[in-house]
């Protein structure tokens, strides 16, 4: 079986200007990796050129064994909440089920087998009993989970959630770590972007640290020392006692 | 005599016919926030129709046309990057208008036709008018049916359509060519000027009373053709322009559906607001449009 991702010497970028390079990594069904550093450091870009929304410029990109683009069916992408119109007059269930819409296609009725794997997505991130609700009335937490129920509705083979965090509660921020732990256990391969470096060290079985580029790729312990966080953050990153705790302003 | 040959009767049709469709199409203006993009294919249509009528062939054809050359021009547009679309689209909005007064000022005894083109005629629409406006809202009720999955998606999570595969520029098209068609055919009903309110307001009073998309279409279709009727009334009873009481009635629905929801706790309060007046000075419509290509 091919790997979930393979990139080696990656760059990717807009109108043939790279705003990412040297992007070296690859992760196997069921492993969880996490993409940090700072502000436009190139997550979402990397998150991006995954998805084949942004084109690889240099090196050689693989996912789930193809070209990126024609992986798209195989992943469920987690975009963040506030890159979506919360205005718009959906409900929850609604947001989940576009997670089917590949399947069932842009014009045929939904069969039951949808609105089963619905409501499934809905129990496994929590919120079943919201399934009704506007989307725009739910927490931002909830909005959250309820976009991760949308890339489970899909069954994917690849998940990729941009920033899950943000903005998020404490209880939402369980439920979904759960949701992707138990994803990774049945051997679906995860790829989150995420500011918080507890989160990446917990629950990550590869971390990634850019910013332009890939600095340092491997285990959390590896990758997440004093020497290359400030490297990759500048002036940021301040080292707290001599337990490998670094704290690293925004 | 037939019914159809009482000019009231088919204005009352049309008007009827006219305000379901503005109010259907208006759905996906408000939600997609591009009153400010149907604003400038309403007056976009006048040269078009001007030139039209100098040349001799039917003016839905002329307004078709440069409504068409705007909506394919605003989509082209959006997906450039760095380009101010809006201010783009107000450019092309007043040189549109610009061009097609120019046009009339070459001509000799156009005066007439140019203000019922502003303001509209309901009372001379033809048995052939509405055989038109009726195919057009039967079109338009199945493209938006058929389609609504593709629209609903783009509109509410565009980077996550594309990457559900749906080719989102495309369905941009179809939704700004759909509410181009609407506008070519309810502008020379109620004007060029007037028509905006009739596709907005109904539409924005609609969502001060519900979240669902069935509910709140629906509402906007009978709040447009109530308007449609309710303005025709007026005009009548008090000899004004029906264009003008048109408007003013669709107005008047959206005010009196912003107070009373307010009032008996309906559910939304700024976005109905923001659908008329925010957008046209705060986030211009196709501003929508454009990719999210943030880092």
């Amino acid at each position: 079986m091919s790997a979930a991702l393979s990139y080696s010497a990656v760059s990717a970028g807009y109108h043939g200007t790279p705003v990412l390079t040297h992007v070296d990594l690859t992760l196997a069904g069921g492993q969880r990796l996490a993409l940090v550093g700072p502000n436009g450091a190139g997550k979402s870009t990397l998150i991006k050129s995954i998805l084949g929304l942004i084109p690889v410029l240099g090196g050689a990109a693989t996912v789930l064994g193809r070209p990126p683009a024609q992986a798209r069916p195989l992943i469920g992408y987690v975009p963040q909440t506030d890159s979506l119109d919360a205005d718009f007059p959906v409900t929850a269930a609604q947001v989940v089920m576009m997670g089917r819409y590949r399947r069932i296609g842009w014009w045929r009725p939904t069969r039951a087998a949808d609105r089963r794997a619905v409501r499934a997505a809905l129990e496994q991130v929590g919120l079943a009993d919201r399934a009704g609700k506007h989307f725009g009335t739910l927490s931002g937490g909830q909005r959250q989970r309820v976009l991760l129920a949308r890339a489970l509705a899909a069954e994917p083979r690849l998940l990729l959630l941009d920033e899950p965090f943000n903005g998020v509660d404490a209880v939402s921020q369980e439920a979904i770590l759960g949701v992707l732990r138990t994803l990774s256990a049945d051997g679906t391969a995860v790829v989150l972007s995420t500011h918080d470096l507890a989160v990446a060290a917990e629950l990550a079985d590869i971390v990634c640290l850019l910013n332009g580029r890939q600095w340092a790729a491997g285990s959390p312990e590896a990758v997440l020392t004093a020497e290359n966080l400030r490297a990759a953050y500048g002036g940021h990153a301040i080292e707290v006692g001599h337990d490998r705790t670094v704290l690293v302003e925004p | 005599m037939n019914w159809w040959d009482d000019a009231l009767h088919r204005a009352t049709v049309e008007v009827l016919l006219a305000g379901a469709l503005a109010g259907l199409v208006g759905v996906q203006v408000v939600l997609r926030r591009l009153s400010f993009f149907t604003m400038a294919l309403t007056h976009a249509t006048f040269p078009g129709v001007v030139a039209a009528s100098i040349i001799g062939v039917n003016i839905m054809i002329g307004g078709i046309a440069a409504g068409g050359i705007i909506a394919l021009g605003v989509a082209a547009l959006s997906r450039r990057r760095g380009q101010n679309a809006a201010a783009a689209t107000g450019v092309l909005l007043s040189a549109g208008f610009a061009l097609g007064t120019g046009l009339v000022a070459t001509q000799s005894g156009f005066s007439r036709d140019l203000s019922s083109f502003l303001v509209g005629s309901i009372l001379t629409v033809g048995p052939a008018d509405l055989v038109g406006t009726l195919a057009v809202l039967i079109v338009v009720a199945t493209v938006l049916l058929v389609c609504r999955r593709p629209l609903t998606f783009t509109g509410f999570d565009r980077t996550g359509a594309r990457s559900a595969g749906f080719a989102t520029g495309v369905w941009d098209v179809v939704l700004l060519l759909t509410i181009e068609i609407v506008v070519v055919t309810i502008v020379p009903a109620v004007g060029t000027i007037l028509a905006l309110a009739l596709i907005v307001a109904p539409a924005a009073a609609a969502r001060a009373w519900s979240t669902r998309l069935g509910v709140l279409t629906a509402l906007a279709v009978v709040f447009g053709a109530a308007s449609g009727l309710g303005g025709l009334y007026l005009s009548l009873r008090w000899n004004i322009a029906a264009g003008a009481s048109i408007t003013l009635t669709a107005t008047a629905l959206l005010a009196a559906s912003l107070i009373l929801s307010r009032l008996i706790g309906g559910i939304r309060r700024p976005p109905a607001f923001y659908a008329l007046t925010g957008e046209a000075t705060k986030d211009l419509g196709p501003e929508v449009l454009r990719y999210t290509r943030s880092g």
